[in-house]
């Protein structure tokens, strides 16, 4: 005779739970997912001074074509 | 005690930290977690309640608040005094290569440069308001380099030395003096400056946002065309009454986008091109076609643009937090409380927008609906 519900008849006793207890393990992860979410945050570092567009990076040497003086004269 | 703002947007609490000049995103009831330390509260006590409220175990519950006391509070109520500037001792030159001399608003700037480099680092933006008056100098700018720094000086007083590697933070401040000077305005009654380029219409300006390279300048320049007031570009100062000021400096064109805006602004095929050999970017400046100093306005949105060529034209309203992690780190706030609870009261009240496109006269038309309220 052909199942009511396929679903159900696939799924092992084994792994089956009551609501009840659904709900229960349900409220445990709710609290790991509040401890986690208490502990997650994002620092923003606001530019500490006035700045212009990084038109350089770490030397001189590509800022426009300096000419006889360099910047370390 | 230690001083903190806070404020709820969206589903989350920004809170910002006096000593620290930091705003930290959090879920609700991490912020009230760090209220509570900052009043003082025990830890246990905090924890108590914490486990109660997510019936968890008093052990879990301390860890969290020990954890956010570590991480969050402790690091931001200890003052950090990095600014990358110094006021190393220093000995003037004996004589300055290069002198030149900038109207701006209603005052004359003598700026003087020991050498050409300097000079290279600074007169581009302002070359359009050279001027040969120079009778009535109200202030005095020295560059100079010594001992491996790059020195300003205004009217006798050494402003800060900068290494090589911070050069765009010593061109901010030769920016900022500037402001300051024009607006007759302490660096205290500016609540910040912005990454950004302003445009106005109808006396109210919306600020154009994003990455380098995503075309903030080249939309300015072809809102500019249309119309639209040219406020500022790359540096955007607002008041503590979050007003935005003109800045007068040029409108830094990259050579991809000149064959778009040379029809519009035939000038530009004859300006000083200048070569920036490390970011292989070549770069002429257009001078904003009017500034008006005398009309400060409010912003009326934070539009986040991006210019792809695959895309026709796209607009939505974005999560304000996204814009906020997006604006604050690209932004100079003051750290002074009154500025840093004037930012956040802007920023809650700030539609922000992302728009990408290809299609200019969509854009343009969506700018002015955005400044029509009719969006």
């Amino acid at each position: 005779m052909k199942s009511k519900n396929p679903i159900k008849d696939n799924v092992s006793n084994e792994f089956t739970i009551t609501r009840k207890e659904a709900l229960k393990k349900i409220g445990e992860y709710g609290k790991y997912t509040a401890l986690t979410a208490i502990g997650t945050f994002i620092i923003l570092h606001p530019k500490k001074a006035q700045a212009t567009s990084v038109i350089n990076n770490d030397d001189n040497n590509g800022l426009i074509s300096p000419g006889a003086n360099g910047f370390f004269d | 005690m230690h001083e903190f703002l806070s404020k709820a947007v969206e589903d989350k609490s920004i809170v910002w930290f006096k000593a620290s000049n930091n705003y930290i995103i959090l879920e609700e009831i991490a912020a009230h977690l760090v209220h509570q330390i900052l009043e003082n509260k025990t830890p246990q006590k905090i924890a108590t309640k914490l486990a109660e409220k997510l019936t968890i175990s008093e052990q879990e519950a301390i860890k969290a608040v020990h954890d956010l006391n570590n991480r969050i509070v402790i690091p931001n109520t200890t003052k950090t005094t990095e600014e990358h500037t110094s006021k190393s001792k220093y000995g003037l030159p004996s004589s300055f290569a290069f002198k030149k001399h900038y109207h701006i608003h209603n005052k004359v700037f003598k700026v003087e440069f020991a050498n050409e480099f300097q000079l290279s680092l600074l007169h581009p933006k302002f070359a359009h308001l050279e001027t040969q008056e120079t009778s009535k100098i109200e202030h005095t700018f020295q560059v100079f380099n010594a001992n491996h720094l790059i020195h300003l000086v205004l009217d006798g007083e050494c402003i800060g030395s900068w290494e090589a590697k911070n050069v765009h933070y010593f061109q901010g401040k030769f920016s900022m003096k500037i402001i300051e000077c024009i607006y007759t305005k302490s660096e205290a009654e500016w609540m910040g400056v912005f990454h950004a380029s302003a445009i106005n219409y109808n006396d109210e300006n919306i600020l154009i946002l994003g990455d380098s390279g995503n075309g903030k300048s080249t939309s300015l320049a072809l809102l500019q065309a249309q119309g639209f007031q040219c406020i500022a570009d790359d540096f955007v100062p607002i008041d503590q009454a979050q007003d935005v000021y003109s800045f007068p400096a040029g409108i830094s064109i990259k050579k991809n986008a000149l064959p778009v805006l040379l029809e519009e602004y035939p000038e530009l095929e004859t300006s000083a091109e200048y070569h920036y050999e490390r970011l292989n970017k070549t770069v002429r400046y257009l001078p904003p076609r009017k500034i008006d100093y005398s009309k400060a306005a409010p912003c009326k949105a934070l539009v986040f643009i991006k210019y792809d060529a695959t895309i026709d034209f796209e607009i939505s309203k974005i999560s304000k937090l996204k814009a906020f992690e997006h604006l604050v780190p690209d932004s100079w706030i003051s750290s002074n409380s009154k500025n840093a609870a004037s930012f956040l009261d802007w920023f809650e009240k700030m539609p922000c927008y992302q728009l990408t496109y290809s299609n200019n006269e969509l854009m343009y038309s969506t700018i002015k609906r955005i400044f029509e309220d009719d969006l």
